[in-house]
Parts: C-alpha cells; structure tokens; sequence
C-alpha cells in the first residue's frame, strides 16, 4: 500500500496516461449521464439530478468521515433526518411558514436562514457525537465504534419519535411546489432547480475549503497518515471535529432541501436515504469527495430510469447491481479511495 | 466470560418470566371479584403505532367498547374479560414478523380465548398458520386478500396441519369483490377510461390491484400503467412523470397508507396530475385531523378527488346508535374518538367471540377446552346477531355479508382538514352463487393475451 503511495506521485501530473486514468471515470459519468438523457428524457432528467443531489449532499458526509478516520459513520443517515426535522421546526414552528412565499426576497432570507440554522445545529450535533461516541474509541478496535455508530443511529431515531410522534409530519414547502418554468421542451419546478443548485454551490464551496484553506490541508494531511500529521503540528482533534461538522452539515443541508422537496417528512427516512447515500459514497471510492458526489447523481441517474422505463420495482436491485459492477472492475470505486490523495 | 454469565442470567430471568406467566392463567379463579370464574381474555392484534396507528386504533375502540359493555353488563358467562393489546407495528409500519410474535405471545396465554386481528393481509398470513396450530379463533375485522381463506386462492398453505379446523373468520368481505366493486364504479360512475394502477408490492395491495385492474379491463377500461413501488418508497415523482405521458384520467392505488398511499397523492398534487384518486380500504383511515392518515399527508385540498372502498357495511341499521355510544365512550381519549370504518367490524368481531363464549362457557372443563369449544361455536356455521346485523361464516370462514361501502373525501369536513363521507354501499350477496364464479371468470378474462396485450 505504502510502496504504491511512494511509488506512484514521481510525476503526478506530467504523465498523460495517468491523467488519463484520472479522467476516465469523469468520461464514465457524463457518458452514462448522456446515455441517460437519451434515454429518459429532459423531465425525467431533471428528477434524477435532484434526488440525485440529496444522495449526493448526504454522501459528502459519509466520505468525508472515512477519508479522515476510516470510520463507517452509520449514524450519518439519521443526522439527515434530524436536519430534515431542525428545518421544520425553524421554518414550521419558529417562523410559522405553512405554504409557499412568494415574495421573493422574503423567500431567499427564509431559505437562506434556514440553511444556515439547520446546517450550524446540525453541524455542532455532529462534533458532540464524534465528541462522546467515537472520540474515545478512535484507538479502540475497529469493530467498537461501528457498534456505537449504529447505537447513534438508533437513539437519533428514537428522540425525533418521541419528540415529533412517529408519523411522517408535513413540512412547509416554501418554494411552490407547483410552480414550474421551461426548459428544453420539459416542465421543471423552481424547487428542483434550487436543489441542484444548492447542492452544487456547497459541493464547490467545499472543494474550495478542502483544497484552499488552512483547516482543509489539515484534514488531507490527517487523512493521509494521522501521526505525521501530528508531528508537523496539526491539531488531530480539532481538525477531526471540524471533518465531523462539515460532514453533518451537508447531511443537515440536504435534510432542508429533502423537506422543501417532497414537503413530508419522517423519523425513519434517515435509514433509507443513508443507505443510498452510502452507496453512492463507496460507489465513487469511499474517502473521495469528488466520487461520492458523482455517486449520488448515479444512483439517482439508476432509479430514475428504472422508474421512467417501468421497472421501478427494480429500482433498489439495480442501485446494488450498478453498485457490484463498478466494484468488481474498479475494487477502489470510481475514483479511488484517499481523501488526502485525491480531494 | 462475562458474557456467557449475562446470557445465563438473561435466560434465566426469560423462563422465570415465561413460568410467572404460565402460571397466572392457570389459577383463573384467583383475582376474581366480580365475576365468579375469573377473567379471560380476548387478544387483539392490531397496527397501533406511528404511521400505522390510524389503520389499527378504530378498530381497537370497537373491541375496547364492546369488552367494557360485556363488563359493565355483568361479564359473560361468569367470567370478567379483558383485553390482552399487542402492536405490531415497527417504525411505524405494520411488522409480519412482530405480528407473528404478538401471535406467538397470544397462543401461548392460556387465558385467551380468541383474538381479534389483524389489520393487513401479509400479517394474517403470518399469523394464520400459527393460530391454526393453537386452534385459537381469530376474527379479523378488515382483512381483505382472499388468499387468506379460499382454498383456490390458496389458503390451505396457512391451514396445512388442521384445513378442516376453520379458526380464523373475517366480518370483511374479499378482494375479489372489493377491487371489482370498485372497477365498475370507476368506470360507469365516475366514467374513467384510462387508468395508473399503483401497488406496494404486498399481500394486500398486489391482490386488489389486480382484482381491480382484471375487471377494469374486462369492463372495457384500460390500463394506462401498471407501476409496483414498493413499501419503503418516498420518491413517487419519477413513476408519476412516465404515467403522465400516458394520460390516466385517474390513479388506482392497491396499498396502504403507511406504504406510501398519501405520499403518492401529495405528489401527484405537485406534480400537477390532477385526476381522481382511488383505492381500497387500505386507504381510508381517518380524518384529516388524524395523524397518518391519507387526508392529513396529503392535504384537504389535495385529497377531494378521492375515493376509496371498504370490504364491509357501511351504513349498517344500528349505526347512528352504535356511534352514539362509541363517541361517548372514547369522549376523554386524545384520539379516534369517533368511529372509523373498521370499529363497527371489530365490534362485531368481539360480540361474536363474546357470544360464543357464552354458549361454551357452562360445558368447557379446562382453559383448553373452552377455548375449542369457542372456536367450534363460530364456526359451525351458526349466525351472529352483530352491530353489522346478522353475521354467519362459510366453511371457510368467510362471512355472509359480501357489502361493499363506498367513501369519498369531502375537504370541508372537520374545519376544512377533509374528512371521508359515505356514499353508498353495495351488497353483493344476491348473487352468492356467482360470486363464487366470478372470480374464476374474471380471472381468465384477465389471464387471457388479447386481454392483458389491449
């Protein structure tokens, strides 16, 4: 593994083969996303590139965990949930929003605080989990935190029942759900628009920040080996925390733009959804941020042309087979597997 | 180490547990106050929680009213009942394997001697095989799929050890009525051409939806799609896009709630398929005020073009009395204080395991006995005055009362949260003889290429 590490950075960049290796997978997506297009259509598209980027925004979290502690965070499906929840209330019963608004600067300041509440709420319940679950773990065996992962998991589910009943609870959708503009001879909704686009500003923003910032060449440098990164001075808990906030930040995000989407919401949507995610976030190389966005859309890209060519009941078997077959010719995932290598 | 002496310790306190148990109903003469023989109980095995609690909490108020009635009038047979209520929903869904379970726990309480339940099909044909080992009667007040209990649809699976020892009866009538009933007034009543079929991929909902759709064709209807989205489904919006292309003039949904019924209503709205909304009784559970229900997801507004069926009487000769005293009775509980379409059936089903019991109780020997002699009493073919009126069951437990009620949404009701009202109700009990044909019939018209290519 080491020997490979050393090996293969001589000319990272230089070597036209190896870009080309890196490109491929790059080709695999827009080509599949092309085949799709074709295939579905631009309203059926639209629909995958949505859900495709709530998968996406969830998996960032999951990828971002393991790239730096090698950790399967298995209660990142329900810190979604929780956000799906913080939005409700911040939005349904603080604010008291029940419908669409349509004045739209009103709306942009709801949905922006929205954002930023959720995200910071959710993102500081994530650093408290690392903090008292897994922190004391982290030299334990493997196995010990993947136990209190799916503990996490389960005590997330149980407060929201206990706090919210168990019933799926409707959540104010203030962008109008029914409202819809054209494009390329499809109908699409404003909702699904700001969703993508919502999806795809934090996904830059977090390139940016990973690649960019001091905290970010930390994180790479943590997720490359934890003990070098130690003696050169990185703060190894700090800087895991902050993995932990931004992770379930994302995860609280995509909980906001679940709830604006589909307007219902609950306590058990954490575990479907984490799971998908999950499986876009190995799919694209689990520890690769760029892989577990490129995940997402592709399972989204899957169940929605399972849907749109009458095989939805297949929908979830054919996620796990695009799954296996992409594991079986790339082992490592789309893109490979290092946070530190490849963000 | 350790562990191992947890486990130890853990098994130890089960069959203490297990034994304390055991133990009680066999002195049935020891905690008796009112009544001289002591106190039986009747189980009910119903969906009680979460999502799942609107389908299972009416028809849990129809047997808590009729049990505390039976007390109040001074127990049945010299005995004081109670209840023994297990929920076998899990994460707000009904549970087969939790319905087993609660089957299980029922079976083995010496003191029950019949139970009421369950609410869905795919938990009774977990349950069946069980109660039928037992010989423990089993009346479901809403089950539907008629493989549960008509040998040609294959309902000797769940009866394989006694076939002949009919345990499990039902006061709802079959889906092989009940999708039909529907058919036909989808296509002469409200004139539907062209329709989306849905189902959750169960017991209950690929049954009706196929019943549905059989006869849909063969009134000459079509079938714009036929679409399974399986239980955990929450993302309707890709199905209801590839359905509009084909222009259904409305949507037929062979589900339950919990499994997606209201989600794929409310995105319908969103997506602008504005179209009638049909289903079986899988989708009518409460008002817009009850949370879980089909209205309350959907919204009132969303919801007022739907239309559901229900496999039982509707508008039974006692009702207005019956909900007089229900809504008096449950008047202080924090929800379902009103009946829903299933109280008056679980009602029924109670007064009948009451009624039996009463003829059972002089001769029986032991808990054993009684039992048995409950469950020979239901199902000798005797009839039961009810609150649905007089009820009787076929060999193979199905009752007399082929009725099928039909409801609608009406979104002013309950301060504009939308409520279901009744329309009519059909009986397709005169053509008992057919009824028993025209499954077959439809089937082959069904079966048939020219029929499912068209």
């Amino acid at each position: 593994m080491s020997s490979v590490a050393t090996s293969a950075p001589a000319a990272p960049s230089a070597n036209p083969i190896l870009a080309l290796r890196r490109a491929g997978p790059f080709f695999f997506v827009l080509a599949l996303a092309a085949l799709v297009y074709a295939l579905i259509g631009p309203q059926q598209f639209a629909n995958a590139l949505t859900i495709g980027a709530i998968y996406a925004l969830i998996a960032l979290g999951y990828t971002m965990v393991y790239g730096i502690i090698a950790l399967i965070n298995f209660a990142h499906g329900e810190i979604f949930m929780v956000g799906a929840f913080v939005s409700l209330f911040f939005l349904g019963e603080q604010l008291g929003q029940t419908g669409p608004v349509r004045d739209l600067p009103v709306l942009l300041v709801l949905v922006i605080a929205a954002f930023l509440v959720t995200m910071v709420v959710v993102g500081l319940l994530g650093v408290l989990i690392e903090r008292f679950a897994y922190r004391p773990l982290r030299n334990a065996p493997r196995l010990a935190p993947l136990i209190t992962a799916i503990g996490i998991s389960f005590i997330l589910q149980n407060v929201v029942q206990i706090i919210y009943g168990p019933s799926p609870v409707n959540t104010p959708q203030i962008i109008a759900p029914t409202e819809r503009f054209g494009l390329l001879g499809a109908s699409i909704g404003y909702v699904n628009l700001f969703v993508l686009a919502a999806a795809v500003v934090l996904m830059v923003l977090l390139q940016l920040f990973v690649n960019r910032t001091r905290l970010g060449r930390a994180m790479r440098s943590t997720a490359q080996d934890r003990e070098a990164a130690q003696l050169m001075g990185v703060d190894i808990n700090r800087t895991i925390a902050a993995t932990f906030f931004i992770g379930s930040a994302l995860a609280g995000a995509a909980g906001v733009v679940y709830g604006l989407y589909f307007g219902n919401i609950s306590f058990v949507i954490g575990f479907q959804a984490g799971l998908k995610a999950f499986t876009a976030a190995v799919l694209g190389g689990i520890g690769n941020i760029t892989g577990a966005a490129l995940g997402g859309f592709i399972i989204g890209f899957v169940e929605v042309t399972a849907a749109a060519t009458g095989y939805f009941v297949w929908a979830q078997a054919l996620v796990f087979t695009t799954l296996i077959l992409v594991l079986v010719f790339r082992p490592a995932g789309l893109l490979g597997q290092q946070l530190g290598e490849r963000a | 180490m350790e562990l191992r002496k947890l486990a130890a310790l853990a098994v130890g306190t089960m069959v203490l547990a297990a034994a304390c148990q055991a133990g009680a109903p066999g002195s049935p003469s020891a905690g008796a106050s009112g009544a001289a023989k002591g106190t039986l109980k009747i189980g009910v095995t119903l969906p009680l929680s979460g999502g799942a609690r609107a389908d299972g909490a009416p028809a849990l108020r129809g047997v808590e009213l009729a049990v505390a009635e039976a007390n109040e009038a001074g127990g049945v047979g010299g005995y004081n009942l109670e209840l023994s209520v297990l929920d076998h929903a899990v994460n707000g869904k009904y549970n087969e394997q939790q319905g087993a379970k609660d089957m299980q726990t029922l079976v083995g309480d010496t003191s029950v001697i019949g139970a009421v339940g369950p609410y869905n099909s795919a938990v009774a044909k977990v349950q069946i095989p069980i109660s039928n080992d037992a010989g423990l009667l089993q009346c479901s007040p809403a089950n539907t799929n008629e493989g549960l209990t008509k040998p040609d649809f294959g309902a000797l699976d769940y009866r394989k050890n006694f076939p002949d020892r009919i345990n499990y009866v039902r006061v709802a009538t079959t889906d092989d009525i009940q999708g039909p009933a529907m058919s036909a007034y989808a296509y002469n009543d409200l004139g539907l051409r062209n329709i989306l079929v849905v189902d959750d991929v169960t017991t209950f909902g690929t049954g009706v939806a196929d019943n549905f759709q059989k006869e849909f064709e063969r009134l000459g209807g079509t079938t714009a799609d036929r679409i399974g989205a399986n239980a955990d489904t929450t993302d309707f919006v890709p199905i209801i896009t590839a359905a509009k292309e084909k222009n259904p003039d409305g949507v037929y949904y062979g589900g339950v709630v919990p499994s997606g019924g209201g989600l794929l209503l409310k995105q319908m709205a969103q997506q602008g398929l504005d179209v009638p909304f049909l289903g079986p009784d899988g989708i009518k559970n409460g008002s817009g005020e009850d949370e879980g229900a089909l209205i309350q997801i959907a919204g009132s507004d969303e919801s007022k073009n739907s239309y559901a069926t229900v496999a039982a009487i509707g508008d039974f000769p006692a009702k207005a009395e019956f909900d007089g005293r229900f809504t008096e009775h449950f008047k202080d509980e924090s929800d379902f204080k009103t009946p829903g379409a299933y109280s008056g059936p679980a009602y029924a089903c109670a007064t009948i395991i009451l009624e039996a019991l009463e003829k059972a109780a002089a001769g029986a020997a032991d808990m054993a006995a009684l039992r048995e002699a409950v469950r020979a009493n239901v199902t000798a073919g005797t009839a039961f005055e009810t609150v649905l009126g007089s009820v009787t069951f076929d060999e193979n437990g199905d009752t007399s009362q082929l009725i099928i009620s039909f409801y609608k949404v009406d979104p002013a009701l309950k301060n504009g949260k939308g409520d279901w009202v009744f329309i009519e109700q059909q009986d397709f009990g005169g053509a008992v003889g057919g009824a028993e044909g025209s499954p077959e019939a439809s089937g082959e018209a069904g079966g048939s290429p020219e029929a499912s290519g068209s």
